[in-house]
C-alpha cells in the first residue's frame, strides 16, 4: 500500500479569540498528526482547547498561526468557499446530532450528498445503504423527533459518512446517549474503522471512551500534554 | 448544490410554517390583485371609451369653435355626449353660420363644412318631459359627414325638411332603452328652450313632427350625433333661437392623415387670427390616451405601494426565520454548503412566496376587475346605457405583475439572505 498523506497534520497551531477586548489563547502551538486509517481520541477537560481543536479540524474555523493541513491542504490559507469544499471531505458528527428536524432520516443523509452535487437517484440509494450500515434500515422515513437519541446519533454518523469522507470527526459521541446506546455507537465506530478503514477522530472529555481509540492525545490549557498509544 | 435541490430545500422550509408563509404570501396577493384589478379596469375603460369615441367620431372631421385655447373647446356638454353647449369666448369673437363659406375656401383638402347651433332644451309629449340638447343642422350635409351614425332606424331623415321636421336620438323617445317608447316617428312633440337673452327669460316652444329616430350610437360623440340629441333644420334653429351664430362648425376633410389635419387646423386658426379652437378626433383620442396613461401610472403606483408594504412583511418574516434557523444554517455550512448556496436557499423561499402570491393575486385581481366592471357598468354609467366596461388583462400587465411580485419579494429578501449567507459556522452552531 502506497504511503497516504496524513488526513490531519497540525504544526505549531495557535488560536487566539477576542473575548470582548481581552485576547484569549485557546491553542498554544499544537502539533498533531493523524494518519489515514488512524483512530485517535483527543481528551481534555472543558477549557482545555479541545473544542477549538475540533472546530479547526472540522474546517469550521482557521488557525491564528501555524499550519493545519487537512488532506494535505493548508486551511489557514483558504477562503470561505474553499473551506466549504474542504468540509465535504470531513464527516462531522455533532454532539447534539444536529439533524434537520423537518427532514426524514433518509433526507438528512441525502442532504450531505445533495450539497456535494450528487444526483437524486444515486444519493437515495446510497442514503439507504448507509442507514442500513448503521442499523437503521427500518427507520429510513422517520423524522428525528420519532427516533431515540442513539438512533439520531446513528443517522448523524450515516450523514457524516455520506460523501465518503477522509475521516470522521466525532464530538462527544456518547455524551448524549445512555450507556447501552453508547456501547452500540462505539461498536459501530470501531467497525467503521476496522472494516471500512475509515479514519476516526473523537473529541471527548470521557477517559473510558478515549481509551477505546488506538491513540489518545491529552490536551490541557491549549496544549497537548501527552500522547498515549492504547493498543497496536 | 443543484438548483432543483436548492428549491426543494427552500420549499421544505416554507412548508414547515404554512400559516406564516400563507400570511406573508397574502401581502403579495393583495398588492398584485390591486395592481391587476386597477390596471385591467382602467385599460378596459380606455378601450371602451376609445371604441365609443371611434364610433361617434369621424376621423376625417375637424370641429371649429370660437374661443382660443381649451383643447376641448367650451366643454364636452352633458346629456350623453356631443360637444356643443356654450363655448368660452373672451375676445368678443363670434363664429357665424356663414363662415362655412370662408372655411370651405381655405384649403383644397376641405370637402365641406357645416354649422351647428346647439342649445339645451326640453321636449314634451303627453307623458314625457325630458331635457335634451337641441341641434340645428343641415340634415343632408350632416348625414353625409356622419353617414354611419346619423341614420334613422325608424322613419326617415328628410332630405328637404320642412320647418317642423325633427330627428331624435334613440334615448330621447326611449330614455330607459328598455323597449318603452314614449313616441315614435310620425308623432308630434313640443320643443322648448329657455331664451335667456331677454329679461325676464322666457320659454319658447313649437310643435315639431318627428320624422325619424336614430339608431343607437353609444356613449360619446364629439360633434357627431348623440343618443340624447334632438335635430332640427338649421334654418328653423336660426329663427327659433334668434341667432345667426354657430356654436361649432364641423369641417369634413378629404383625407384623415395627420398632415392634412395639422395643415387644415392651422389654416383655420390662422384665418380667424387664433380666435377659434380646432379639435380633431385624432387629437381627442391622443389626449384621451395620455390621460389614461397618467391615470394608469397613478393607480398602478398606489397599488404598488401596497406591494412594497408586502415586501417589508417578507423582509421582516425572513429576518425572523433567519434568527430561528441560525443553527440550521450552521449545520448546512458545517456539512460543506457554500455561502452563496445559503443565499440562494433564502432567495428561493422569497421567489416561491412571490410567485405564488403573484399567481393568486393575478387571478384574484382579474375576478375583482370583472366584479367591479359589472357593478360600474350597471350602476354609475346609467343602467342599460350601452356602457359596458370589459376589463382588459394585457400580456404586459400579466407578465409585469408576475415579475413585479417576484421582484419585490426577492429584493426585500436580499438583506436577510445575505445575512444568512454571512453567518460564521462556529457561531451559528453555538446559537441556541
Amino acid at each position: 500500500m502506497s504511503k497516504l498523506v496524513p488526513v490531519v497534520e497540525a504544526t505549531k497551531v495557535t488560536k487566539t479569540y477576542m473575548l470582548g477586548k481581552v485576547p484569549v489563547e485557546a491553542l498554544r502551538g499544537v502539533n498533531l498528526k493523524v494518519e489515514s486509517g488512524d483512530f485517535v481520541s483527543i481528551l481534555g477537560p472543558s477549557g482545555s482547547g479541545k473544542s477549538t481543536m475540533l472546530n479547526l479540524i472540522g474546517a469550521l474555523d482557521k488557525p491564528t498561526s501555524g499550519t493545519l493541513l487537512i488532506d494535505g491542504v493548508d486551511i489557514s490559507k483558504l477562503n470561505d468557499n474553499q473551506l466549504a469544499e474542504i468540509r465535504l471531505k470531513i464527516g462531522f458528527v455533532f454532539q447534539f446530532f444536529n439533524l434537520i428536524p423537518r427532514l426524514t432520516a433518509k433526507d438528512n443523509v441525502e442532504l450531505s450528498m445533495s450539497i456535494a452535487n450528487m444526483g437524486k437517484a444515486e444519493r437515495k440509494m446510497h442514503a439507504i445503504e448507509l442507514l442500513e450500515t448503521v442499523g437503521l434500515k427500518d427507520r429510513v422515513n422517520h423524522k428525528p423527533a420519532e427516533l431515540s437519541g442513539g438512533q439520531q446519533q446513528r443517522v448523524a454518523i450515516a450523514r457524516a459518512l455520506a460523501n465518503n469522507p477522509k475521516f470522521l470527526l466525532l464530538d462527544e459521541p456518547t455524551g448524549n446517549v445512555d450507556s447501552k446506546t453508547a456501547n452500540e455507537v462505539l461498536t459501530l465506530i470501531k467497525k467503521l474503522n476496522i472494516e471500512n478503514k475509515v479514519s476516526i477522530i473523537i473529541v471527548t472529555h470521557d477517559q473510558h471512551l478515549a481509551r477505546e481509540a488506538n491513540r489518545t492525545v491529552q490536551m490541557f490549557d491549549g496544549e497537548i500534554t501527552s500522547e498515549v498509544v492504547n493498543k497496536e | 448544490m443543484k438548483t432543483i435541490d436548492i428549491f426543494g430545500y427552500s420549499f421544505s422550509a416554507i412548508k414547515l410554517r404554512k400559516l406564516r408563509a400563507a400570511l406573508t404570501t397574502l401581502g403579495v396577493v393583495i398588492g398584485i390583485a390591486a395592481i391587476v384589478a386597477l390596471l385591467s379596469i382602467t385599460q378596459g375603460l380606455q378601450a371602451t371609451l376609445t371604441g365609443q369615441l371611434n364610433q361617434g367620431l369621424s376621423t376625417n372631421t375637424l370641429i371649429v369653435t370660437s374661443g382660443s385655447g381649451g383643447a376641448l373647446g367650451g366643454g364636452a356638454s352633458g346629456g350623453g355626449g356631443g360637444l356643443g353647449g356654450g363655448t368660452t369666448d373672451n375676445s368678443g369673437f363670434k363664429l357665424y353660420i356663414n363662415y362655412t363659406n370662408e372655411i370651405d375656401a381655405l384649403s383644397s383638402d376641405i370637402d365641406s363644412s357645416i354649422a351647428v347651433i346647439s342649445r339645451s332644451g326640453f321636449i314634451q309629449t303627453d307623458n314625457l318631459n325630458r331635457s335634451v340638447t337641441i341641434y340645428g343642422v343641415d340634415f343632408n350635409q350632416y348625414s353625409q359627414i356622419y353617414s354611419t351614425t346619423f341614420v334613422a332606424t325608424s322613419g326617415t331623415i328628410p332630405t328637404s325638411p320642412t320647418e317642423t321636421n325633427t330627428v331624435v336620438g334613440t334615448r330621447v323617445n326611449q330614455p330607459g332603452q328598455n323597449g318603452t317608447m314614449f313616441f315614435g316617428a310620425g308623432d308630434k312633440i313640443n320643443i322648448t328652450w329657455t331664451n335667456a337673452t331677454v329679461l325676464p327669460p322666457v320659454n319658447e316652444t313649437y310643435t315639431a313632427d318627428v320624422s325619424g329616430v336614430l339608431g343607437k350610437i353609444g356613449g360619446f360623440g364629439i360633434g357627431g350625433p348623440s343618443d340624447t340629441g334632438v335635430y332640427i333644420p338649421i334654418d328653423k334653429a336660426q329663427n327659433f333661437f334668434g341667432t345667426d351664430q354657430a356654436d361649432m362648425i364641423i369641417v369634413k376633410l378629404k383625407s384623415s392623415d395627420n398632415a392634412t389635419i395639422t395643415n387644415v387646423s392651422k389654416a383655420i386658426t390662422d384665418h380667424f387670427s387664433n380666435q377659434v379652437s380646432v379639435i380633431s378626433a385624432t387629437a381627442v383620442l391622443s389626449l384621451l390616451t395620455s390621460i389614461f396613461s397618467i391615470l394608469q401610472l397613478f393607480l398602478g403606483g398606489i397599488a404598488a405601494i401596497s406591494l412594497l408594504v408586502a415586501g417589508i412583511g417578507i423582509m421582516n418574516i425572513m429576518i425572523v426565520s433567519l434568527i430561528e434557523r441560525t443553527r440550521e444554517i450552521g449545520i448546512l455550512k458545517a456539512l460543506g454548503m457554500k455561502s452563496r448556496t445559503v443565499l440562494t436557499i433564502f432567495l428561493g423561499e422569497s421567489v416561491i412566496i412571490g410567485l405564488m402570491g403573484a399567481i393568486v393575486g393575478i387571478i384574484l385581481g382579474w375576478i375583482l376587475a370583472n366584479i367591479t366592471a359589472r357593478v360600474l357598468g350597471s350602476g354609475i354609467f346609467g343602467g342599460g346605457g350601452g356602457f359596458r366596461i370589459t376589463p382588459l388583462l394585457t400580456p404586459e400587465v400579466l407578465v409585469g405583475a408576475l415579475a413585479f411580485g417576484v421582484g419585490v419579494s426577492v429584493i426585500f429578501a436580499l438583506y436577510p439572505a445575505w445575512r444568512a449567507s454571512k453567518l460564521k459556522p462556529v457561531e451559528a452552531l453555538r446559537y441556541e
